[in-house]
């Protein structure tokens, strides 16, 4: 069963970008939404109020143009018949019939437009009577006050342009202050929102850190267990070799050399015999001395290194550079891991390193000590896969609380370097 | 100037120009000084003047000068007895006044002139404008000149008239006359206006009722009938200042621009039948790119982009910026100021006269425009802004800009001056344009080119035949080297002033050109070829060209 101190963040952060998400493309949505309306409201209706506005403006301009043109007919100080003024009428036709034409078309500008078709054409029909008194007589009484009332209607279409334009502005400021508004609301939603994961996030680290850190426990006292039972079993096996085997075959050696005694000759099966049993003798001693050296428990860390460097020397031919300390005592239980950590490197030298030559180094501090075992060897490629090894020899660092680095060499190859207390 | 451009101006020396203006006034012997009358009041009249022209009234081939006067007025008699004045060119750098000998010492409030021989007996004629009656003047050709404004039936006018210009409308070989009248004052309907809110200044024309220009259709006969109601001319709201004509539509028909003074400009197009159809905002140029009627004062046509076809300048208050429109293909003229430079060079100056010419005779046209606020009181108001102005020269680089050579060229061109009228004539004869400015209250200025560029010019004296004598409406182009130069005889232009009649054409340094084609207004059209450069021809209709006997 899943530890549920153990349980992965991922699920729940996905879920968390997931909402984030959907939250972006949901104020997203509603904010171009809102845009697309200021901006259907500015085109459709500010904009197209302005423009109006212009062209009413212009009207107004030309009704106002036709009222001097209109004033100087009537004043009559120009010696020039009523037909003079007929292409400044229809110049200024001209310029508002256009302004009339881009205007919008509401049913009030469509009335202002046939009542200014009702204009030009009295105007042109004043234009076409023969008595030029008359004529201007029209213009006085007539035609003059068609083109102010001319004047206020556009001066009224003005009013209610404007009054939608501020219509439209009010809307426009109501949009903004309602996307302002959404905008605080998705700011505070996507601040509790990180602010939740945040607080989750350290949560589930926490978490995984304690349970990592209890794994970590349980691993190392698993691994000092493992290392307490092969303490025992090797102290067991080496006690078994030395004393049934060992025993066994010194009892052996001792009653070939009563036959030998008794008169029996020699021959070379027996001499061979004699050889073989002391050979093994020999080996069972050296092997019990090796997996649980008597010299360790009885003479301590620095006799052992001593009588060991030499044996291994022998065994594999590799030189080790060893020079002893003035004798420093190690606490014993401490010191058979040191041993471990010393037979671990110099068996790495030996399988890996692909040299002759070893360097051991102790030193003694006040309350400490050091040991170095470094190889000139091809190097280490302890970081890309630790073997039981090297994992052996960090539980047996921390067990006796010291501190194992393992690390390229100076000049290549390997340096182990233990630091532990005395 | 400002500190920036004073610097750029200083750290990046431009080009010798080649050419300088001598100060000849005193040495020419003009003493004439410009009465506007003020006596405080400040009438509107007073600050519009002087015109001023160059014309050959006796002639012998020299240009003459005449500079038209203001008036007392009445009530506030001041001394002596101002009236215009009339400088015969003594053919060695000195003039004589001739006023009284002519008969030009009378009397009147004048403002502008145009000279055209409309009788076409070979001596140019005058018509004067100004405040009341306008005066039409024919030349006696012995010397003198004789008022026919009563039987010509130019008579009994009360105007406030300002530029006028002659040209032959319905093409019948008759000078016709144009008069652009500004708005309806008298001293009796002054209004006060004041620009720093204390004392009387100068009103804009919004204060007045506009008037209508005026067309007389010349009979022949000596005598003229208004035609303004029926061609189609009659506008009872413009405010007229500046009037030019050109054939926009290149019918051969002649066509009138008028600069108004903040009503719209109008361009009227001959519709070939004696009548006109005013076209202003249809062709771009009644208001401004941003459709403000601005403050049209003195105008001028000229082909200055190289295209051979002619564009306008047109002169306006300051903030205004003189409008340069070039004409579109399509008919419609667009205002390159801003992007000619000429914008930013004339915004802060007030332009009256204003005349496209080749001052460097480099083949390509510069545009001299004449400066001056309106009212002394204007610094009060705005620091930046100063009554007396110095003048531009605003030089063609032939790549769509130009530069304000002015301060370049340094005094006497370059000085403040209280500019009105502005024309040009070779008065020396010695093949470059040399330039007369009025000052408004002041004395007049005439300044000698002198050319040390080596360039050469080619100038053509035209006499009609079938077409009005003085051959004003005719198109002359000088074409060479797959280059193109426009001319346009013409009466008018710049600000109540005329120039000589005769047109130069700039030639750089070649000896010969290829080609020189006139269009007579009669239609007839005249190809002379292979002319030798630094001479004045005389171009007879219909005849060969020859060296002109008067030069």
């Amino acid at each position: 069963m899943e530890n549920p101190q153990f349980r992965s963040p991922t699920p729940g952060l996905l879920a968390g970008l997931a909402v984030a998400l959907l939250a972006v493309v949901l104020y997203a949505a509603f904010t171009v939404q809102q845009i697309h309306r200021v901006r259907e409201l500015q085109t459709g209706l500010v904009d197209r109020n302005r423009r109006d506005s212009l062209q009413l403006l212009r009207i107004q301009d030309n009704l106002h143009s036709l009222g001097l043109v209109i004033r100087d007919l009537l004043d009559q100080s120009e010696p020039y018949p009523l037909s003079a003024w007929e292409p400044q009428f229809a110049r200024i036709r001209a310029d508002l019939n256009d302004a009339l034409r881009t205007v919008r078309k509401p049913a009030q500008a469509e009335y202002l437009e046939r009542s200014a078709e009702q204009f030009w054409a009295a105007v042109d029909q004043t234009f076409r009577e023969p008595d030029e008194a008359r004529a201007r007589r029209q213009f006085r009484d007539s035609i003059e006050s068609r083109r102010a009332s001319l004047a206020s209607m556009v001066a009224r279409l003005l009013v209610r342009n404007n009054e939608s334009g501020q219509q439209a502005g009010t809307q426009i400021a109501a949009i903004y202050s309602r996307v302002e508004r959404n905008v605080y609301i998705f700011l505070g939603a996507m601040l509790v929102l990180l602010l939740a994961s945040g607080l989750w996030l350290i949560d589930a680290n926490r978490r995984l850190f304690a349970g990592i850190s209890h794994l970590s426990a349980q691993r190392s006292e698993l691994a000092r267990r493992l290392i307490g039972a092969q303490e025992d079993t090797l102290r067991h096996v080496s006690r078994e070799l030395h004393d049934e085997f060992g025993q066994v075959l010194t009892a052996i050696g001792v009653m070939l050399q009563r036959l030998t005694r008794r008169g029996v000759t020699p021959d070379d099966g027996l001499v061979e015999a004699q050889e073989i049993t002391q050979n093994a003798l020999q080996s069972v001693r050296t092997l019990s001395q090796t997996l649980q050296p008597v010299l360790l428990q009885e003479q301590g860390l620095l006799p052992a290194i001593a009588w060991y460097l030499p044996t291994v020397q022998r065994q594999t031919g590799l030189t080790i550079h060893y020079e002893p300390p003035e004798p420093f005592e190690v606490d014993p239980r401490r010191a058979i891991h040191v041993f471990r950590i010393l037979q671990e490197a110099l068996n790495n030298v030996v399988r890996h390193a692909k040299v002759d030559e070893a360097f051991v180094r102790l030193l003694a501090r006040t309350d400490s000590f050091m040991l170095e075992i470094e190889d000139r060897g091809r190097g280490m490629a302890v970081a890309k896969s630790p073997g039981m090894g090297l994992t052996a020899m960090r539980e047996r660092a921390s067990l006796i609380d010291g501190k194992i680095e393992i690390s390229p060499g100076e000049r290549g190859g390997t340096l182990v370097k233990l630091q532990a207390p005395r | 100037m400002t500190r920036r451009q004073l610097l750029f101006a200083a750290a990046a020396p431009n080009p010798p120009l080649g050419f300088s203006y001598t100060d000849v006034t005193g040495k020419a012997g003009l003493r004439f000084r410009h009465h506007s009358g003020a006596f405080g009041e400040k009438y509107l009249p007073e600050t519009m003047g002087p015109g001023c022209a160059f014309l050959d009234y006796d002639q012998d081939g020299w240009p003459d000068i005449l500079l038209l006067n203001g008036n007392d007025w009445p009530g506030h008699a001041q001394v002596g007895r101002p009236t215009m004045a009339l400088y015969r060119n003594n053919r060695n750098g000195t003039f004589a006044d001739v006023t009284r000998a002519a008969g030009l010492d009378f009397e009147m409030y004048a403002l502008g002139v145009a000279v055209g021989d409309f009788d076409n007996d070979g001596y140019p004629d005058l018509y004067i404008t100004g405040l009341g009656q306008n005066r039409l003047l024919r030349n006696n050709r012995r010397g003198g000149f004789v008022d026919v404004t009563k039987p010509s039936g130019l008579g009994n006018r009360q105007s406030f008239s300002t530029s006028a210009l002659w040209f032959d409308y319905n093409r019948d070989g008759l000078l016709d006359l144009f008069v652009c009248n500004y708005v309806r004052w008298t001293p009796a309907t002054d209004v006060r206006c004041s620009l720093d809110g204390k004392s009387k200044s100068y009103c804009t024309p919004e204060a007045y009722r506009g008037s209508t220009c005026w067309l007389f259709r010349n009979r022949g006969d000596g005598t003229f009938e208004d035609v303004t109601a029926t061609s189609g001319i009659f506008d009872s709201t413009s405010k007229a200042l500046g009037a030019a004509i050109l054939d926009d539509d290149e019918d051969g028909w002649p066509d009138l621009l008028v600069a108004n003074d903040t009503t719209p400009n109008r361009l009227y197009r001959n519709r070939s039948n004696g009548t006109f159809e005013e076209i202003g905002l249809r062709a771009g140029v009644a208001f401004s790119e941003d459709g403000k009627a601005r403050a049209g004062m003195g105008v001028a046509v000229g082909a200055f982009d190289g295209s051979g076809r002619p564009g306008l300048a047109i002169t306006n208050f300051d903030n205004e910026m003189t409008a340069l429109y070039r004409r579109s293909a399509g008919g419609r003229y667009e205002d390159v100021a801003a992007a000619t430079g000429v914008a930013a060079i004339t915004r802060n100056t007030l332009g009256f006269g204003c005349e496209f010419l080749d001052a460097d005779l480099d083949g390509r046209l510069d545009l001299l425009i004449v400066n001056g606020h309106i009212d002394d009181t204007v610094r009060n108001v705005r620091r930046e802004a100063s009554y007396a102005q110095p003048p531009h020269l605003l030089w063609n680089d032939g790549k769509g800009k130009f530069r304000d050579v002015a301060p370049q060229l340094g005094a006497p061109f370059y000085l403040p001056r209280v500019g009105r009228g502005l024309a040009v004539a070779d008065f020396d004869r010695d093949g470059d344009l040399d330039l007369l400015l009025t000052t408004n209250g002041g004395v007049p200025v005439l300044l000698r080119q002198d050319l040390r560029n080596g360039h050469r010019s080619i100038r053509l004296r035209l006499q009609g035949k079938k077409s009005n004598r003085d051959g004003i409406g005719a198109v002359v182009k000088l074409l060479d080297g797959g280059e193109t130069q426009w001319r346009m005889v013409h009466s008018g232009s710049s600000y109540l002033s005329q120039s000589e009649l005769a047109v130069t054409f700039g030639v750089g340094r070649r000896d010969r050109v290829a080609r020189v084609v006139i269009q007579w207004p009669s239609g007839r059209v005249d190809d002379h070829k292979n002319l030798a450069t630094g001479r004045q021809y005389l171009c007879v209709e219909e005849s060969a060209i020859q060296p002109d006997p008067l030069s």
